[in-house]
């Protein structure tokens, strides 16, 4: 229905014509309103993030420049944390056992997850009964899977050693200082897999089929799709995971309190883990806490950064 | 060869790797889950059965006293209590903040917001756990260490969720809330009446992120309390392994049972579970 003179009633034309100034100030009025429903409604949300997510970051850097305990008095003293950081044993294995502990996990779980995810998007039938399976892991807090696996790298009757004697082989100390933090990244293998493995499948499910149906005519072998098509397809994807991944990974902490208390001495003790450590169970180390938060917290940033400018390059390119 | 054969061999080919990808993928989901057999096994075992070798694979007859010494003998009753209420609190509180928040942040063009999501999506990764000293020194400065205060403020902090609500947001079609302001709709009617049902999936999907996340949540509710009465599931659980003594059998218990809720969650909601995992990549 379009709008005609004959059926609009005939307004007062002096009513309806705006003068400049009265113009500007309806725009102004309405730009004003979009400004205060625009903040009114974000502001509950924002409000928790600044206060409990940006003034601690800002926080964590006034209390790295600063020495002393969490009750008694702190005292400005610069740079000094960060530069005396490499030489506090505690602090440096810490960041040392962290850095080991994705090295390992993050390679196992993202080929793992890969290869249960180019299988699981090529079956035809029961996929979701094994999805099933699969996440089931994912759901269980950090805390109660270090216990299951505290049961079973038990050296006397743990599940591992089971294994191990079944095969004929010589019970092993999982949990000594030589495979701790092996297992305990394995652990996170376990925790994780399935969760990229989903994420994969989703990946994958949404290539093109076209080019693999002309692979398949040119009699593109099933290694050389996935070298030549998978792979440079879901580059992007890979890489995002490998970033969130490291992320996440730098981050553990239950279960290295519940599998290994942080042990034996101090094979397992992360960089959250020591950071709480000296928390509650130093005097005087609050500064120096704060200092490797602040290198957890920077080196994630800059992750965060990177992973950015990739995501950005997406929409641009392909 | 003729054709039919050849298409008959195809199909057996096509039979014999769906049958080799099921046996892997079977053994692989076998020994992911092998574990929680392990330790439902285990919890149902008395002191003497859980260290003899070889164990038995069947619990028979079923021993059910590390569950009554889990459920009477400690405080795991309160501790599910404490991780169900706050998980629940902090679920509502932040769906509804959040949904707002990605209301404002896609619909309303004010001054700023480009700032506030690039601030949101840069601060997106870092975990509570890098912020405990000031966290701990803020939140006992405003008196509420010991509280459920303490539990349910900082997670509410979490950008994620207001980002994907943006994202969900920008998806729905302008015409639906012009045509309602035109109707003479308020802004919030706008965003309570027709923007929230609309959406309901990404509100189910960002309940059960924040949900799970705060059901495993460790690090921050360690840190915040000190009283028994006030402990959440997953640092009950550490404290027993820390002070109980080497109990096995409680210890399985209390794995399975803490294990009970997110399994019956999971089995209801199967496919917002799964989108969990999604998540990730709608953020791309």
């Amino acid at each position: 229905m379009g709008l005609d003179a004959r059926v609009m009633p005939a307004a007062p034309s002096g009513r309806l014509r705006l003068a400049p100034e009265e113009h500007r100030r309806l725009s102004r009025n309405r730009r004003l309103r979009r400004e205060v429903l625009g903040w009114a409604f974000l502001a509950p949300m924002f409000l928790c993030f600044v206060i409990f997510l940006v003034l601690p970051v800002l926080g964590t850097v006034w209390w790295s420049l600063r020495s002393g305990g969490l009750g008694g008095d702190t005292k400005f003293v610069g740079l000094k944390n960060f530069i005396d950081l490499p030489d506090i044993v505690g602090a440096s294995a810490a960041v040392t056992n962290t850095l080991v502990f994705a090295l390992i996990s993050v390679p196992l779980i993202l080929v793992g997850a890969l290869a249960i995810a180019l299988l699981l998007a090529r079956i035809e039938r029961g996929g979701s009964i094994y999805r099933f399976l699969i996440y089931f892991p994912v759901l269980v807090p950090g805390v109660v899977a270090a216990l299951i696996w505290l049961f079973m790298t038990n050296v006397d009757f743990g599940l591992f050693n089971g294994v191990v004697r079944g095969l004929g082989g010589k019970p092993v100390v999982w949990l000594g200082a030589d495979h701790a933090l092996t297992v305990l990244a394995i652990l996170d293998v376990w925790r994780n897999v399935g969760y990229w493995a989903l994420f994969f499948v989703a990946a994958i499910i949404g290539l093109p089929k076209e080019l693999y149906q002309a692979a398949e005519l040119d009699g593109a072998s099933a290694f050389a799709r996935l070298r030549y098509l998978t792979l440079p397809l879901m580059r992007r994807i890979i890489f995002f995971a490998v970033v969130v991944a490291t992320i996440w990974g730098l981050q553990v902490f239950d279960t290295a309190l519940v599998l290994t208390s942080g042990g034996p001495g101090t094979a397992t003790t992360t960089v959250i883990y020591r950071v709480w450590l000296y928390m509650f169970g130093a005097t005087n180390k609050i500064g120096v806490a704060s200092a490797i938060s602040l290198v957890l917290i920077v080196t994630i940033l800059l992750l965060t950064l990177v992973q950015m400018r990739l995501l950005r390059g997406r929409r641009g390119g392909d | 060869m003729t054709a039919e054969q050849h298409a008959r061999i195809r199909v057996r080919q096509r039979r014999r790797r769906e049958f080799g990808r099921h046996l892997v993928l079977g053994l692989i989901a076998f020994i992911l889950v092998a574990p929680f057999y392990y330790v439902l096994l285990a919890s149902l075992k008395d002191s003497t059965e859980i260290f003899s070798y070889p164990p038995k694979l069947l619990p028979i007859p079923p021993y059910f006293g590390n569950y009554r010494d889990l459920l009477w003998n400690t405080g795991f009753l309160r501790w599910m209590f404490n991780t169900l209420f706050v998980a629940t609190s902090v679920t509502v509180l932040k769906v509804f903040l959040d949904s707002m928040a990605g209301y404002a942040l896609a619909k309303i063009e004010f001054t700023g917001r480009r700032l506030v999501f690039l601030l949101m999506v840069i601060l997106l990764m870092v975990p509570i756990g890098a912020l405990i000293v000031p966290l701990w020194s803020m939140v006992s400065g405003l008196g509420l260490i010991n509280t459920y205060w303490a539990l349910i403020l900082p997670p509410l902090a979490n950008p994620l969720g207001a980002i994907l609500m943006r994202q969900f947001i920008l998806g729905l079609p302008r015409d639906l809330e012009n045509a309602a302001r035109l109707d003479g709709l308020s802004e919030f009617a706008i965003y309570w009446r027709i923007v929230l049902p609309l959406i309901k999936p990404g509100l189910v999907v960002l309940a059960v992120i924040i949900f799970t996340d705060q059901f495993m949540s460790f690090t921050w509710p360690l840190i915040a309390t000190t009283s028994d009465e006030l402990q959440v599931l997953t640092v009950g659980i550490a404290a027993l392994r820390a002070h109980g003594g080497a109990n096995y059998g409680v210890w399985s218990a209390s794995a399975v049972m803490s294990l009970v809720p997110i399994g019956v969650f999971f089995f209801v909601l199967q496919r917002q579970f799964l989108a969990r995992s999604l998540a990730g990549a709608l953020k791309q």
